[in-house]
């Protein structure tokens, strides 16, 4: 009894990444705005998944998600579908190219799945005429980069208690 | 040398290409699927219309369920908020109501003699008639996107340009429409740009959004008396929105001329749309 209770605990855990995945993209809370500041928390959300345990979420879902995303901001369908597939794309290759995953090593790989999933971004808003503010678009990234450790911990959390 | 490449390119490959053990796609087909999304989304035909309108009336619905928790909390802590300010808000209203009343004679003299003026240049006066009033349902508002989504769509006869008011004041205008719901793009986003008339200076300009700031005033002439305080309404000269719509008040902050809105965009349940214009157009 105590062993099936303790196994629907955990298989609940393990549905965490992704029932947030969804909820953030449906609340239309991937970006949380501050006074002064901004935070991507979907590509902190996909890039901590996808590196630690890719079998948490499925790049079907992070599709889906960035296109109820796009719906949900008024973007052209698959701009951050794109962005998101770029940041899952970047974690899978930094996860089959290190051995020990520490801190200092997902914080550093975040940077140019930052960078790649930015430019994407931006490249597929300016095709589509949609004009955005740059400086904004910086401030977010350097904060999303800054926060990152923040999230990291909460996610080693939760991971940890799927693991126990 | 070699030996690093090669392993550069099987660490790529197997990103890209592998599924896993849990995977259905592979990360490879659904960016070609997006891409493909991207450029199909500038192509306009029937069938992929009503596919997106179908889509976004989904997601929109789920969107509405998946938030109500925090918009529950968000009219709780307002409903509290209001009972705490409750004695201050009682006695600023008293103090407005009687300002008003003073008011109202005079206003009710110049309205009537504007309709009759307005009358007499054939020009049509936005009245309760034309106006169709909708919930707004989704107000998450995106850095690079300021838009509201609203609860009525082409079944209620709202089109893509047609003018969005809350209350009386202008806010914004349909940028998409759906079967059960609308977007409305407001004046404070980046690509919104309104041709305006300011009062009593009478000059005639293009309010421009700027994201979350406060829009500005565009292309004015070059000797223009616009100052602080001047009203600025809608112009009609677009031919889309009818003239006269009150849209907020000039501020000029550091030589910059912009527009305090009537409206607070943040605060906005209920809008009304006009659609009366729009369809004369036709």
């Amino acid at each position: 009894m105590v062993q099936s209770s303790l196994s629907i605990k955990f298989k609940i855990l393990k549905l965490v990444p992704l029932f947030l995945l969804l909820f953030i993209s449906l609340n239309g809370n991937s970006i949380v705005t501050f006074t002064f500041f901004s935070v991507n928390i979907h590509y902190i959300l996909i890039y901590y998944w996808t590196l630690r345990r890719p079998d948490s979420l499925g790049y079907g879902f992070i599709f889906l998600s960035g296109i109820i995303s796009d719906v949900v901001f008024g973007l052209p369908l698959g701009i951050n579908a794109l962005s998101l597939l770029f940041i899952a794309a970047v974690a899978a290759y930094v996860r089959t190219v290190t051995v020990r995953i520490t801190l200092l090593n997902d914080w550093i790989s975040f940077i140019p799945a930052l960078i790649f999933a930015n430019l994407i971004y931006f490249t597929s808003l300016h095709l589509s005429s949609y004009p955005i503010e740059y400086l904004h678009l910086l401030k977010n990234s350097i904060s999303t980069f800054i926060l990152y450790p923040i999230l990291w911990a909460v996610f080693s959390l939760i991971l940890n208690l799927t693991k126990t | 040398m070699q030996t690093s490449r090669e392993d550069v390119g099987i660490a790529f490959r197997s990103a890209l290409l592998a599924k896993g053990a849990q995977q259905r796609f592979s990360l490879l087909v659904l960016v070609i699927i997006s891409i493909i999304l991207i450029f199909i989304e500038s192509i306009e035909a029937r069938p992929l219309n009503i596919l997106r309108s179908i889509i976004k009336d989904t997601v929109y619905r789920s969107s509405l369920i998946v938030s109500s928790p925090s918009k529950a909390f968000k009219s709780f802590t307002n409903f509290t908020g209001g009972y705490l300010n409750l004695h201050d808000n009682y006695k600023k209203l008293k103090e407005e109501n009687i300002k008003l009343k003073n008011n109202k004679l005079r206003s009710d003299f110049l309205e009537l003699e504007n309709s009759q003026l307005r009358k007499l240049i054939d020009e049509q006066v936005v009245s309760s008639s034309n106006l169709v009033s909708a919930r707004v349902m989704i107000d998450k508002q995106s850095p690079y996107i300021n838009s509201f989504i609203l609860n009525i769509g082409s079944n209620k006869s709202v089109k893509n340009g047609m003018a969005v008011l809350d209350g009386n004041f202008f806010i914004g205008r349909i940028v998409d429409v759906n079967f059960f719901s609308s977007r409305v793009l407001l004046i404070s986003d980046l690509n919104s740009k309104i041709p305006i008339l300011s009062e009593p200076s009478g000059v005639h300009a293009i309010l421009s959004g700027h994201g979350i700031k406060k829009p500005t005033l565009e292309y004015l002439p070059e000797n223009h008396t616009i100052k602080d305080g001047d009203k600025i309404y809608t112009s009609g000269k677009e031919g889309i929105f009818s003239t006269g719509i009150p849209i907020g008040k000039v501020k000029i902050e550091q030589k910059i001329i912009k527009v305090e809105l009537f409206s607070k965009l943040d605060q906005i349940t209920f809008v009304n749309i006009d659609i009366e214009k729009k369809e004369r157009k036709k």
